[in-house]
C-alpha cells in the first residue's frame, strides 16, 4: 500500500509535469489548423428536449449504465458507439426503428435496461456511424492506443459547476446523455430540471489548450 | 500483449496507481483502448480527406504526441460538414495492426527475405533495364491506383511514359471509374462532373441509378435524408437490381433486370417526347443528335479492339430510334411496369422539378458503362436539367483519388496530364514540362488494364509494379491472371503497407507510407482536389510511394527529371503538374491555398472555385453572352446519343441459371485489407456472404447461414447463404461482397468489358447454385 501510494504521488507529480511540457509543445505546434471548436449554434436542442420530457422521466434513476461499460463502446473518447445488442441482420438502421427507442428513451424489457436517447436524433442513416459486433475475434492484432477520456468533475473551484470536457460536435444535447434512467451513472446529474444547462457549464475540453488570456496592443 | 519481466512491473505498477487514482477521483473510470504512455492528454487536430471513398469527407486527426488517437469530422470541409461514417470514424485505426509491412523483401530462392529498401531500390531499377534491354520498352508496365495521391500518379506518368517511353501505365481507375471517363467524353467532350454536392440541397427529386448510397456513399445520404426531412417535399427513388438499405430509406424502389437500365432510360426520353416535356429551347440552342456502332462486342478475347464511328443524325431520325422503347415494350424487357417508367419520366419532364441523378458502379462496371452514361445525360439534356444548382447527372467515384490522380493526371495508357499521347501538340506540351525530347513520348496507347494482366500472362509484359491497389483480389476472372504473375520470367513489384494476395505474388516488397504518413493530395467526385500534411511518422523503413518512384527513375539515370530535395517534393511536384492545367478550363489552386483550405474545387480562376460547370454564371470559362456553353465540344453543344439496349456479355441459361452481382458493405472499403484491420468493422462485419433470394433458398433446400457453393464457367466458391439479410436480390440473382480473401469472388467473375471504356462488368455474369 505504502508503494502504491509512492507510486501515485510519481505519477501524479509526472502527470502534472506532462500536461505542462505537452501544453507547451502543443502550443507551438497547434497554431495553423485554426477549427472553430463551436457549436454553439446547436444550443437550441437543449430546450426543445427539455419542453418534451416529463419531469418523471429527468429525475428518473437507472444506474446500471456506468463509465465503465460506456468506453468499453468506443475506440477513443467521442467515436461512435457500436450497438452493444442484438439487430437482425435485415435491419436496415432505419431511423424510425432506431429512433423508436433511442429518440426518446425508455425500458426494454428485453434488454432489461433503460435505452439511452441520442443526441443527435437529426441523422438518420444510423448504421452509417454504428455497427453491431457479429465476432469478438480480430482480423490482425492492433497496436491501437488512445488517451484516457477526460476526467470528472475538474470544476474550476471547490463547488464551481464544472465546465464541460467533450467537444459538442453530435453533443449538443446535454439533456439526452445526462439526465433520465439510461443517462451513464457517473455523468448523470440531479438538476437536470433547470433545463437551461449552459447556463453554468461551459465547453473547456479536456483535449485543448487552455487558452491564457494575454493582452494584445 | 508479450509481457516481459520489465514491462510487467511498469504495467502492474501503473494499474496500482490507477486503482488508487480511482478511489481520490470518485467516478473515473477506465476505457476499454490501451491508454498510450506518457500522454499529454491534450490533443492536436489537424486536417486531412479521408483515406477510404471518394466522397472525400475532411476528416480532424487528433494526435497526441506522434501517434493518431482520436478522428473527427472536419466541420470546416463542405463535403461533410463535421460529419463521417463508421469507416472515416476509425480510419486512423487502420495505421497500427501489427502486420504492417516495415521492411522491403525481396524473393531469394523462392522465399521473401527482409532486405535494407535501398538494395530492394537497386534490384528493381536494375531489373528495369535488364528487361527493356532484353524484350523492349513495352515489356515493363507500371500499375497504380485511384488510391494513389496526385504527387504518385504523376511521378510515375513522368517516368514510365515521359522517360522510359512506354505507355504501360495504367491505374485500378480503369476497373472503377473508365466508363465514367469516356460518356463525359462522349456526351461533354469534357471529363468530371458539371455539379457538386450541393445539388443534393438544392434538388427536389434524386433517382439512383444502381447505387446503394446508404452504404457506399453515407455521408452524401446523410445529405439526402436531412434535406429531404427538412423540405418535406422531396423525392427519392432507388432503381437498382436488388433490394438494399437504400431501397428501404427510398420513397420508391424500382427493380430492374441487369442491362435493362439502357432500355429504361431510353423509355423514359421516349416518354418525355411523347409527352412533349423537351426544353425545345434548350435542345435546339445546345445539343445535337448522334448515333454510334451497334453490336460492339464483350472484349472477352485476347487483343479484342473496338472504335466507334460517331455519325450525326437529325432529331427525327433519334425518335424513330426511340419507337423501339416504349414503356409497354420495355416492361417485358427490364422487368419494370411501364407505369413505373412513366413515373420516372414524369420525375424528370415536371419543369417544376430539379432532378439530380447519381451513379457510381452500377453504371460504370456495365458491359455497355459508356452509353449508359450517354443514355442518362440523354434525360438531362433533352429535359434542360443539367448545369444549375440541383439539377445534375452526378457520376460518384468509388476510391479517393480516382478522379484526381487518374482522371486528372491521366495515369491511363492513352492519357498525358493534359490531353492524349496521340496528339501531336499534347505530346509536345507534356515533353517540354517533363523535359523530356518529345520523341520519348510513344504516339501509340498500348494496354489497358485487363489486357495489360493478359500481356503479363502472354509474355508480352515481364515486368510490372503494382502500388496501392490489391489486384489479387479485384481483377475479374482472377485465376488466369494470377497464374500469369506467377509465371517464370514474370517480376512483380508490390507497393503495400500490409501483407496481401498481390504481395503473395511479388518478387519484391516495398513497404510504403500510408494516407497521413506522407505529404499528398487527393481529389474526390466534385472536383475537389485536397491536400494533407504528413502528420503521423510512417514506421520502420517505410517510403512514400512518389519518393519510391523518384528513388528508382534516378538509379535509371534521370536525376535531372527528378530533382527535388526529400522537404520540397511535394510542393515543387504540384507546381509542375498544375502546369498542366493552365487554363481556365481546368485551372488548379496553387498548393499554398491547397494546404490551408479543407479542399478546394477546380477550375480555380482567379482566386474563386467554380461550383457548376458549363453555366456563365458560375464557370468563367463560358462564352459570355450564353446560357449554358458544353466548351468540351468545339461548337460548345452536347451530344445526345442513339445507343441501344443490348444484353450482359454472359446472361443466366439451362446451365448456369443465376445472375451473379459483387459489390461492398458499408464497414469495408476496397479490398479489407485496411478497413479489416480496424477491429470495430472487423467484429461489425467478419466474412463475406452470398445474398439469395428467400424463395430461392427454399427451392435450394438452404437456410439462413448454412453453406453454399457457387459456379461459374470460370471457378466455383463455397459461402455461407444471408436469407432475408441487409440485401435482399430478387429471384435469380445473387449478390457477393467482394472484399474477403478468403472468398475470392472474382475467381468467378467474367473479364468482359465495355468495348469504349475497357471497364469490366463485376456486376453481372452466370453462376449456378448447389446446397454445400
Amino acid at each position: 500500500m505504502i508503494k502504491a501510494d509512492k507510486n501515485l504521488g510519481k505519477v501524479v507529480t509526472c502527470f502534472v509535469a506532462i500536461c505542462l511540457s505537452g501544453t507547451l509543445m502543443v502550443l507551438s505546434a497547434n497554431a495553423a489548423p485554426g477549427i472553430p471548436q463551436g457549436y454553439d449554434s446547436g444550443g437550441e436542442k437543449i430546450f426543445k428536449r427539455f419542453d418534451r420530457t416529463p419531469l418523471a422521466v429527468m429525475t428518473g434513476t437507472d444506474g446500471k449504465r456506468t463509465l465503465k461499460k460506456y468506453y468499453e463502446l468506443r475506440q477513443y473518447s467521442g467515436s461512435p458507439p457500436r450497438i452493444p445488442h442484438d439487430v437482425p441482420t435485415s435491419f436496415s438502421g432505419d431511423a424510425l426503428k432506431c429512433l423508436s427507442c433511442h429518440e426518446r428513451g425508455g425500458y426494454d424489457p428485453n434488454q432489461d435496461a433503460y435505452a439511452p436517447v441520442t443526441p443527435h436524433p437529426e441523422y438518420e442513416n444510423c448504421f452509417q456511424c454504428h455497427v453491431p459486433q457479429r465476432t469478438k475475434k480480430l482480423f490482425v492484432e492492433t497496436e491501437w492506443k488512445s488517451i484516457k477520456p477526460p476526467k470528472l468533475g475538474l470544476s474550476e473551484m471547490g463547488g464551481s459547476p464544472p465546465p464541460i470536457p467533450h467537444s459538442l460536435q453530435f453533443r449538443e444535447d446535454c439533456i439526452a446523455c445526462h439526465a433520465g434512467p439510461a443517462a451513464v451513472a457517473e455523468i448523470r446529474v440531479e438538476h437536470a430540471s433547470r433545463g437551461n444547462c449552459r447556463q453554468c457549464h461551459v465547453p473547456m475540453i479536456s483535449t485543448e489548450i487552455r487558452k491564457e488570456f494575454t493582452r494584445t496592443k | 500483449m508479450k509481457i516481459n519481466r520489465r514491462s510487467f512491473i511498469k504495467f502492474s505498477a501503473a494499474s496500482s496507481a490507477l486503482a488508487a487514482a480511482g478511489s481520490i477521483f470518485p467516478g473515473i473510470s477506465f476505457a476499454g483502448w490501451q491508454n498510450q504512455e506518457g500522454a499529454s492528454g491534450r490533443i492536436n487536430w489537424q486536417k486531412a480527406p479521408c483515406r477510404f471513398c471518394g466522397t472525400g469527407c475532411g476528416v480532424l486527426i487528433g494526435m497526441s504526441g506522434d501517434r493518431a488517437v482520436a478522428v473527427k469530422g472536419d466541420p470546416n470541409c463542405s463535403v461533410n460538414k463535421g460529419l463521417c461514417c463508421v469507416k472515416g470514424f476509425h480510419s486512423v485505426q487502420a495505421l497500427y495492426a501489427k502486420d504492417r509491412l516495415k521492411k522491403a523483401q525481396i524473393r531469394k530462392n523462392g522465399k521473401m527475405v527482409e532486405v535494407p529498401i535501398s538494395e530492394a531500390l537497386d534490384v528493381i531499377a536494375a531489373k528495369i533495364k535488364e528487361t527493356i534491354k532484353k524484350h523492349g520498352k513495352d515489356s515493363v508496365s507500371m500499375y497504380g491506383s485511384g488510391q494513389w495521391t496526385i504527387p504518385d500518379g504523376y511521378v510515375a506518368s513522368k517516368l514510365f511514359k515521359g522517360c522510359l517511353g512506354t505507355n504501360n501505365v495504367e491505374a485500378n481507375a480503369r476497373l472503377c471509374m473508365a466508363s465514367a471517363v469516356t460518356g463525359f467524353m462522349t456526351s461533354f467532350g469534357i471529363d468530371e462532373p458539371m455539379g457538386c454536392y450541393e445539388d443534393i440541397e438544392a434538388a427536389d427529386v434524386m433517382i439512383l441509378w444502381g447505387n446503394n448510397m446508404a452504404e457506399m456513399h453515407p455521408v452524401l445520404f446523410s445529405r439526402m435524408l436531412a434535406s429531404r426531412k427538412r423540405k418535406r417535399n422531396v423525392t427519392i427513388v432507388d432503381f437498382a437490381t436488388r433490394s438494399t438499405r437504400t431501397s428501404q430509406a427510398a420513397d420508391k424502389s424500382i427493380l430492374f433486370k441487369p442491362n435493362t437500365d439502357l432500355a429504361v432510360a431510353n423509355a423514359i426520353c421516349y416518354e418525355i417526347i411523347r409527352n412533349d416535356w423537351v426544353n425545345w429551347d434548350f435542345v435546339k440552342k445546345h445539343t445535337t443528335f448522334h448515333k454510334g456502332k451497334t453490336n460492339i462486342g464483350y472484349g472477352t478475347e485476347d487483343h479484342f479492339s473496338f472504335k466507334d464511328k460517331p455519325e450525326d443524325i437529325t432529331f427525327e431520325e433519334y425518335k424513330t430510334f426511340l419507337a423501339d422503347y416504349t414503356p409497354e415494350k420495355v416492361e417485358r424487357i427490364s422487368g419494370v411496369s411501364a407505369k413505373d417508367i412513366k413515373y420516372m419520366a414524369s420525375l424528370y419532364g415536371d419543369p417544376s422539378k430539379k432532378v439530380t441523378s447519381f451513379w457510381c458502379m452500377g453504371m460504370n462496371q456495365h458491359v455497355r458503362g459508356t452509353w449508359i452514361q450517354n443514355l442518362v445525360y440523354n434525360i438531362h439534356l433533352l429535359t434542360g436539367k443539367i448545369s444549375t444548382p440541383g439539377n445534375s447527372p452526378f457520376s460518384l467515384t468509388g476510391q479517393p483519388s480516382a478522379c484526381g490522380t487518374v482522371r486528372e493526371v491521366g495515369t491511363l495508357t492513352h492519357k498525358l496530364p493534359h490531353g492524349v499521347v496521340m496528339n501531336e501538340e499534347h505530346r509536345k506540351m507534356a515533353a517540354e514540362i517533363w523535359d523530356v525530347p518529345v520523341s520519348n513520348i510513344d504516339p501509340k496507347p498500348t494496354y489497358h488494364t485487363v489486357e495489360m494482366f493478359r500481356a503479363l500472362d502472354r509474355g508480352d509484359i515481364r515486368f510490372m509494379w503494382i502500388q496501392v491497389t490489391n489486384p489479387m483480389i479485384t481483377m475479374p476472372k482472377l485465376k488466369r491472371y494470377r497464374e500469369g504473375c506467377l509465371k517464370e520470367d514474370r517480376f512483380i513489384v508490390v507497393s503495400d503497407v500490409y501483407p496481401t494476395p498481390t504481395t503473395d505474388v511479388a518478387d519484391v516488397i516495398l513497404p510504403a507510407t500510408m494516407w497521413v504518413e506522407q505529404e499528398g493530395m487527393y481529389g474526390n467526385s466534385e472536383r475537389r482536389t485536397q491536400h494533407f500534411d504528413a502528420i503521423v511518422p510512417g514506421p520502420g523503413d517505410t517510403m512514400s510511394d512518389t519518393w519510391q518512384l523518384i528513388e528508382v527513375a534516378r538509379r535509371l539515370g534521370f536525376k535531372k527529371q527528378f530533382p527535388w530535395g526529400k522537404d520540397e517534393y511535394i510542393e515543387k511536384i504540384w507546381e509542375e503538374y498544375r502546369r498542366f492545367h493552365d487554363s481556365p478550363k481546368h485551372n488548379m489552386a496553387p498548393y499554398s491555398v491547397l494546404k490551408k483550405r479543407s479542399g478546394v474545387q477546380w477550375p480555380f480562376v482567379n482566386g474563386k472555385e467554380t461550383r457548376w460547370r458549363f453555366n456563365p454564371k458560375y464557370d468563367p470559362a463560358c462564352k459570355k453572352g450564353t446560357d449554358f456553353d458544353f466548351y468540351g465540344k468545339k461548337d460548345g453543344k452536347a451530344w445526345i446519343w442513339a445507343r441501344p439496349y443490348e444484353p450482359a456479355a454472359e446472361s443466366p441459361d439451362h446451365e448456369y441459371n443465376f445472375w451473379l452481382c459483387t459489390g461492398r458493405v458499408i464497414e469495408h472499403w476496397h479490398t479489407g485489407s485496411m478497413t479489416r484491420r480496424i477491429p470495430i468493422l472487423h467484429n461489425a462485419m467478419p466474412e463475406s456472404y452470398v445474398e439469395i433470394n428467400p424463395e430461392d433458398a427454399a427451392d435450394l433446400g438452404v437456410t439462413n447461414g448454412e453453406k453454399v457453393k457457387i459456379v461459374s464457367r470460370r471457378g466455383e466458391i463455397v459461402m455461407k447463404a444471408s436469407i432475408n439479410g441487409r440485401g435482399v436480390p430478387p429471384r435469380g440473382t445473387v449478390f457477393v461482397p467482394f472484399f474477403d480473401e478468403s472468398y475470392k469472388i472474382n475467381e468467378l467473375t467474367l473479364d468482359a468489358f465495355c468495348p469504349i471504356s475497357k471497364q469490366p462488368d463485376y456486376k453481372k455474369c452466370a453462376v449456378r447454385l448447389e446446397k454445400a
